[in-house]
């Protein structure tokens, strides 16, 4: 199936009111890796539901190898050698991960007794290739949500597509991880296969992509440029017809004396052990560490979520102990603005109103025990303005906003709650780089306000740009505490480094 | 600066026209307009059907109908169900009647009285749903069976009749030779549901901890408490469904909603979910629920007075659930596009 080229001629899709693509063009050749770049609401989604057979194009056609094709399903898609990695997992939880692998292969022997042992040797090489390091009989919700998304590219891989098209896929993985992902599609890609690179992370496309695509209000900002001397700088201003104001860190005045939140010897039932960490008001503690070291559960022990199994919490100083969120907000004055927007941060079927409003219900309430509509208004509308969130109306379900203008609602929402200090997890995972940057000088402006702030990301740049101490977790345990100089390339191998020597550690016992 | 608060003037202040096109495209005004043509059928089929007597007889069947959806209307916001609220409305209209009978406590003691230990058998119903993480549907089967086994047991199967003539004079009394006073505590009740999630924190928390119990819990309110006081709110208005029943038989008892008080369970979830309510939680209609009881009453009344068999009349409501249930799915889909 391999050697064909993948070509996207002057394609264009309306909805009702808007022109979501407009004269698109992109041509994917045979052993390239091509990035597709574009900002949320750029048409990049409508442009790989065009390519995978979800939508019909409204005008232009697809090529594959020069031959016109017609996708009328995402069937036929895949039919025609195009096979995709989406961005939401698609696999079957009860399944092993041979079975996930190997479904497309199964579904035309119905009746047919299966061969559990055959299967499980069909998939055994892609698990090896990508490092999945389990048994293939293991069964996937057992897996950790890295090791989830290695599934879902191998079952892709394992289709022998001419296209490969991978849609933020390094989002959920460590850096560890996305190094053995890259091996792989150098490898797909030098067998002939035309891959397509969707990403926000603008580092990785540099370092994996042959040519670029870069869409810009539906419409192509260039088609097929090499990557070759495009600097992140000449990326950025295509995707947002301007150049990116990144504000480096600078150190800034904070009063140590007293500690707004210290962790003493703390340990939880989720496996936290010994960690000692502390925050001042007006400081951002960075929290930085792998997927499934530990950092989400500690933010949940600390809001009374998760058990906690000994230890202290002092808060100014006091030592309080947290039974629920409830007590975490009202009484303690601590937030957690969740990294998992959809379930945990937001009630995406309500109104914008209803979510930016629900911690300050309480206070909403007028003397005749009434909570009306414009009582609550009053109390967020402010923050839903200072963020400059994009909404027709606060009735608007919040569900149907862009990534970016939901994250902003989330912040408002705690905003509103008058915390003293907020643990912020993953604040800008998926969002485009303009909402990103707002959030960034959001975080800062609170922590010049006074707030503390516990900053849990993945994401290295974030880190350095905001944090003025950098804690390190490894597997359950703080191995490490620096501060910043604001140097990337030396604050990334120091905090590499702290990871690394623990990993060795673990190894070791 | 000021481009943005040019910008956000249009927060939430919707225009005319925008909010005439949301009530045209609202359930409330699909089940308004489903209502009317069916009484336009029914009175050039049937001529008593506008007559005085089965207009009363109309609001009887409405007034009851709407109690027992609202009882589930207030689990179905949590994302859960109560099956037992035939066998609560029972229990309690039986309470009432021994109280009254047995003890000879005055009639106006005796409903209070009922109406908590309606409240406190949803209680057991809301504690255990919430102690044992189970489904509701699980736990409320049960207990319907144990509420409704604990109530033949206690009161051997035996009725009260022995009732004081206020209810019988209750469920008797009409305004402008038509409409049935029963309609009364149905519409107070109304208003107080509307009230709750409109305009109450409670009820607003309700809502959002239906909607997702996750992300409520982080943003400071209580779950579980709020879960177990849906249920005793429930337990609570199936006991003034089955005290309305009482009064409408003038005594009670215990086969009057069928055994288990199945008889009960097609009514109590045609009502909300014909009125819009989402089986996943965290959105009723109170007057969407009014009007979808009201459409059922109307539609089972006419069909008998039209003289279709009443086996036809139970075949034609479940499919009109399965009806409902198809078309919410095919609205949300022409209103998300």
């Amino acid at each position: 199936m391999a050697d064909l080229s993948f070509e996207v001629q002057a394609v264009s899709k309306y909805f009702p009111g808007v022109k979501a693509l407009d004269s698109v063009s992109i041509t994917l050749e045979p052993g390239k890796t091509h990035a597709l770049l574009g900002e949320n609401g750029a048409g990049k989604s409508t442009l790989i539901k065009i390519i995978t057979g979800v939508y019909a194009p409204d005008e232009g056609a697809l090529h594959v190898g020069r031959a016109p094709v017609r996708f009328a399903s995402p069937r036929d898609a895949i039919m025609a050698g195009v096979a995709v990695v989406h961005q939401e997992r698609n696999l079957i939880p009860r399944f092993s991960i041979a079975e996930n692998i190997m479904l497309e292969h199964l579904s035309d022997q119905v009746l047919r007794p299966l061969n559990f042992a055959a299967i499980n040797e069909a998939a055994r090489p892609w698990i090896e290739k990508l490092g999945i390091n389990a048994d293939p009989s293991t069964p996937v919700m057992e897996l950790s949500v890295a090791q989830m998304q290695m599934v879902e590219i191998a079952k892709a891989l394992s289709l022998q597509s001419s296209v490969l098209l991978l849609d933020e896929p390094t989002a959920a993985l460590t850096p560890h991880e996305t190094v053995a992902l890259f091996n792989v599609l150098r490898d797909v890609r030098d067998k002939g296969v035309c891959v397509l690179f969707v990403s926000h992370k603008l580092e990785e496309v540099q370092e994996i992509c042959d040519s670029v695509t870069v869409l810009r209000d539906g419409q192509n900002a260039c088609e097929n440029l090499s990557m070759n001397g495009l600097t992140r700088q000449d990326l950025v201003r295509m995707m947002i017809g301007r150049t990116e104001l990144i504000a480096g860190y600078r150190p800034r005045d904070i009063d140590r004396r007293e500690n707004a939140l210290e962790l003493l010897d703390f340990s939880s039932s989720a496996g936290h052990h010994g960690i000692n960490l502390a925050v001042a008001s007006g400081e951002i503690l960075g929290l930085y560490g792998l997927v499934g070291s530990g950092r989400s559960e500690l933010a949940k022990a600390i809001i009374g979520l998760l058990p906690t199994d000994g230890g202290d919490i002092r808060r100014d100083g006091q030592r309080v102990t947290i039974a629920s969120p409830a007590e975490a907000i009202h009484k303690e004055r601590i937030g957690y603005v969740s990294e998992d927007r959809k379930h945990e941060g937001l009630i995406l079927q309500h109104s914008v109103l209803d979510n930016a409003g629900i911690t300050v219900w309480r206070r909403a309430v007028n003397r005749f025990g009434f909570l009306t509509q414009n009582s609550v208004r009053r109390l967020v509308e402010p923050y839903l303005k200072k963020l400059q969130v994009k909404t027709p109306s606060l009735r608007q379900t919040i569900g149907k906003l862009s990534g970016g203008n939901q994250q902003k609602v989330a912040f408002a929402k705690w905003m509103a709650a008058n915390c003293d200090v907020l643990i912020i997890d993953e604040p800008t995972v998926g969002i485009d780089i303009k909402s990103k940057t707002d959030l960034h000088d959001l975080i800062r402006d609170l922590a010049s306000s006074g707030t503390a702030i516990i900053l849990i990301t993945s994401d290295m740049p974030e880190m350095i740009q905001l944090a003025d101490r950098i804690a390190v977790m490894t597997d359950f345990v703080v191995s490490g505490e620096l501060g910043n100089d604001g140097d990337y390339s030396s604050m990334s191998k120091q905090i590499i480094d702290l990871i690394h020597i623990e990993e060795t550690r673990l190894v070791g016992e | 600066m000021f481009a943005t608060s040019e910008k956000y003037r249009e927060f939430g202040r919707e225009g005319a026209t925008d909010w005439l096109k949301r009530i045209a495209l609202s359930n409330e005004f699909g089940l308004f307009a489903l209502i009317v043509v069916a009484v336009l059928v029914f009175s050039s089929l049937a001529s008593g059907f506008l007559s005085n007597f089965n207009l009363y007889l109309l609001g009887r069947i409405i007034a009851v109908n709407t109690m027992i959806g609202f009882s589930m209307m207030v689990v179905l916001v949590t994302g859960g169900l109560n099956l037992a609220v035939g066998a609560i409305g029972v229990c309690v209209a039986m309470t009432c009647g021994w109280l009254i009978e047995d003890i000879g406590l005055p009639w106006y003691i005796a409903i209070a009285l009922a109406i908590v230990v309606g409240a406190g058998l949803g209680a057991i119903n809301g504690l255990l749903v919430v102690w044992s993480g189970l489904h509701s549907f699980i736990i409320t089967l049960a207990t319907m069976s144990i509420f409704f086994g604990g109530m033949i047991f206690l009161t051997r199967a035996e009725s009260f009749r022995e009732m004081p003539g206020v209810f019988t004079d209750f469920s008797r009394l009409k305004f402008f030779g038509s409409v049935s006073a029963m309609l009364i505590p149905t519409c107070i009740v109304a208003v107080l549901l509307g009230i709750l999630y409109r305009l109450t924190r409670t009820g607003k928390e309700m809502l959002a901890a239906g909607a997702q119990p996750a992300a409520a819990e982080q943003s400071g309110l209580r779950v579980k408490k709020l879960f177990v006081l849906c249920h005793v709110l429930s337990g609570a208005v199936a006991g003034c469904a089955g005290l309305m029943l009482l009064a409408r038989n003038g005594a009670a008892i215990p086969a009057m909603a069928g055994n288990l008080g199945q008889d009960w369970l097609l009514i109590a979830f045609l009502g909300p979910v014909l009125g819009g309510a989402v089986l996943l939680g965290g959105y009723v209609s109170v007057l969407g629920a009014f009007l979808g009881a009201t459409l059922v009453s109307v539609l089972s009344n006419g069909l008998l007075l039209i003289q279709v068999g009443e086996f036809w009349v139970q075949a034609c409501l479940g499919l009109m659930l399965l009806l409902a249930v198809v078309l919410d799915k095919v609205r949300r889909l022409f209103v998300e596009n």
